[in-house]
């Protein structure tokens, strides 16, 4: 039961913010009264600095960001598997090489890179950028050490003996057996890219001001915090707990692969110590 | 005391000297390679705005043989590589140019904006560092049910900083009254005489951080815990907390100095966000108001410069791991 409760939040949750928008109580981008009321039964979560409802803006406010930040995720995790692939898989030099480039990547904080990306890029492509960067080379080494202990084992032997090609041993064998760790994987990217999204969000780099977004909502409210709590602690949960629900769904199958055991064995073991 | 008995053979500590040495040279190299890397990817980047400080510069009005003109005057129509390498040479000789916007010489905003940014992020580290091992430590000697605290661990470090940051300005600030919602230092006054206007850009950065190298550490303290030597101290019934000094802590310090300089580094990123939030004159809301205006060079020069900062950072702590490494081959 208590394993369900996290995927079925995160499908909910995800429901909501892709398809909050399409039922707000009043429309997110226009003035519906006085600014800075307190919450009341007409707007159940007040009203911002132009006197918009709170709560139809949060409602609206989240799916562009997903929506970027899912793209940039995959981005990130494509590259880094097809990195990570080769790198398991091939050995050596190349392997050497492609770890080398991956860690001076590696060194540089992702928002750093995607400020200086959206100097001249569109934000999406910011994201996209930084997630890339700064995600790509963790995935690449997730991967690639995957590939590496996969490379010797049965089946993987049974299907190169059995003369198949090296591309299709790695896409119908290896890949496979590497599914839950790759889904962890993405949703840790996915994690990264919404902190970057918010970040180049709260900092006006991202979607522009008339358009409901909660990293934006974070910017435009902070000054009437005092008048209207809410204006800026809606988008604020609305983001944390997305952020965290993707975090924890990603959060078991890792921690497994890290530990290179099944969860029960590790457990017995330092019982015993 | 009983050394590390498992420890494989361990090489002469002539060679490990060496080892240390090639590998704080391979520090040395990456860091230089990223900063020239970075240079050029800020300069491609601002190349590839359209328009360039000719058309601004250039009075309203102007016809294109005017613009063509103070284009030479400037410089900027010689090729690319070659304005690359006229810049990196100012930069190197300390002299990152003119702000387009108030014409001011950059190194003075810098100088300016620095010391508040260096502010912040040093508060934030004085509580990341006992907050980050403490959480590492319980997440990494808890036995039973180890899942809640790597929860914890994962999901604090997921919050993105616009979040705590908004969240606590919506307690301290609007629910409770304590602490103002803005942090603007009064020109000509030092950050750390208003501490009441460092709280939220402090706490805000320092609490996600926290988590994020608590859950970097912990799986260094998990693995040192159930090192052959200090499970038998523990069987031997060595106390506690005489095993966590003697025994641990040693083998923890160069994971733990390598966590500090990458909180540290993003920290230096992560101040733009709570500056820009809480209005704070920091280096952060230099870069973003210069990348709002387009102001070339103070984006330029503050870009490399925090680069340049992060990347200091990692080579200080691969420096000491390089020390320490050594040091606790000869004593154990």
């Amino acid at each position: 039961m208590r394993g369900l409760l996290v995927p079925l939040s995160l499908v909910v949750a995800t429901a909501l913010v892709l398809f909050g928008g399409w039922s707000t109580p009043y429309d997110p981008n226009a003035t519906a009264g006085a600014p800075w009321q307190a919450p009341n039964p007409e707007y159940l979560l007040g009203t911002d600095a132009l006197g918009r409802d709170v709560w139809s803006r949060v409602l609206a406010g989240g799916g562009r960001l997903l929506t970027v930040s899912v793209v940039a995720a995959v981005c990130a995790s494509v590259i880094g598997i097809a990195g990570g692939l080769v790198a398991g898989w091939s050995g050596g030099f190349v392997a050497r090489l492609l770890t080398a480039c991956a860690d001076l990547f590696l060194a540089l904080p992702s928002l750093l890179l995607a400020l200086v990306a959206a100097i001249a890029l569109p934000w999406q492509s910011a994201v996209v950028v930084a997630t890339v960067c700064g995600g790509a080379p963790l995935t690449l080494r997730v991967v690639r050490d995957a590939v590496r202990s996969v490379r010797s084992s049965g089946y993987v032997e049974a299907a190169l003996l059995r003369g198949e090609h090296t591309s299709s041993v790695l896409l119908r064998e290896v890949f496979p057996a590497m599914r839950g760790l790759v889904c962890a994987d993405l949703g840790l990217r996915l994690v990264v890219a919404i902190q970057v999204c918010a970040a180049l969000g709260v900092l006006g780099l991202g979607v522009s001001p008339p358009e409901p977004d909660w990293a934006l909502m974070l910017r435009e409210n902070m000054s009437g915090v005092a008048s209207n709590p809410w204006a800026v602690a809606a988008p604020a949960i609305a983001l944390g707990v997305t952020t965290l629900l993707f975090a924890l769904a990603a959060r078991p199958p890792s921690r497994e692969h890290d530990d290179r055991r099944p969860a029960g064995t590790g457990r017995e073991e330092t019982d015993h110590a | 005391m009983p050394g590390p008995a498992t420890a494989p053979a361990v090489a002469l500590p002539r060679s490990r000297k060496a080892a240390a040495g090639v590998s704080l040279l391979f520090s040395l190299v990456r860091a230089t390679l990223l900063l020239g890397l970075v240079s050029v990817a800020v300069f491609t980047v601002t190349e590839l705005l359209p328009g360039d400080a000719a058309d601004l510069r250039a009075s309203p009005g102007a016809d294109e043989e005017q613009v063509r003109h103070l284009r030479q005057e400037l410089g900027l129509d010689v090729e690319p590589w070659r304005r690359y390498l006229d810049w990196v040479g100012a930069l190197i000789s300390g002299d990152p140019g003119t702000s387009l916007v108030n014409g001011r010489p950059v190194v003075d905003a810098l100088a300016q904006r620095l010391p508040a940014t260096l502010t912040v992020v040093a508060g934030a580290m004085a509580l990341v560092v006992p907050a980050s091992s403490a959480l590492a430590w319980w997440a990494g000697t808890t036995r039973r049910g180890r899942r809640m605290p790597t929860a914890v661990l994962t999901g604090g470090a997921a919050v993105p900083m616009a979040v705590v940051a908004a969240a606590l300005a919506a307690l301290f600030s609007g629910h409770l009254g304590l602490v103002p919602p803005v942090s603007l230092i009064p020109p000509g006054a030092a950050p750390w005489h208003h501490p009441e206007l460092l709280f939220l850009p402090v706490m805000s950065m320092a609490l996600p951080t926290a988590f994020f190298g608590g859950s970097l550490l912990s799986g260094s303290v998990a693995d040192t815990v159930r090192m052959p030597h200090v499970v038998d101290a523990r069987r031997r019934g060595v106390p506690s907390w005489r095993i966590a000094l003697v025994d641990v802590l040693p083998f923890l310090l160069t994971p733990f100095v390598r966590v500090v300089a990458v909180s540290a580094g993003g920290l230096i990123a992560a101040a733009t966000v709570v500056e820009a939030l809480f209005g704070y004159p920091g280096m952060g809301s230099l870069l973003v108001s210069a990348i709002s205006t387009r102001d070339l060079p103070v984006v330029q020069a503050t870009a490399v410069l925090a680069a340049a900062i992060v990347l200091l950072g990692l080579l200080l702590a691969d420096l000491s791991a390089a020390l320490t490494e050594p040091e606790h081959g000869r004593t154990t």
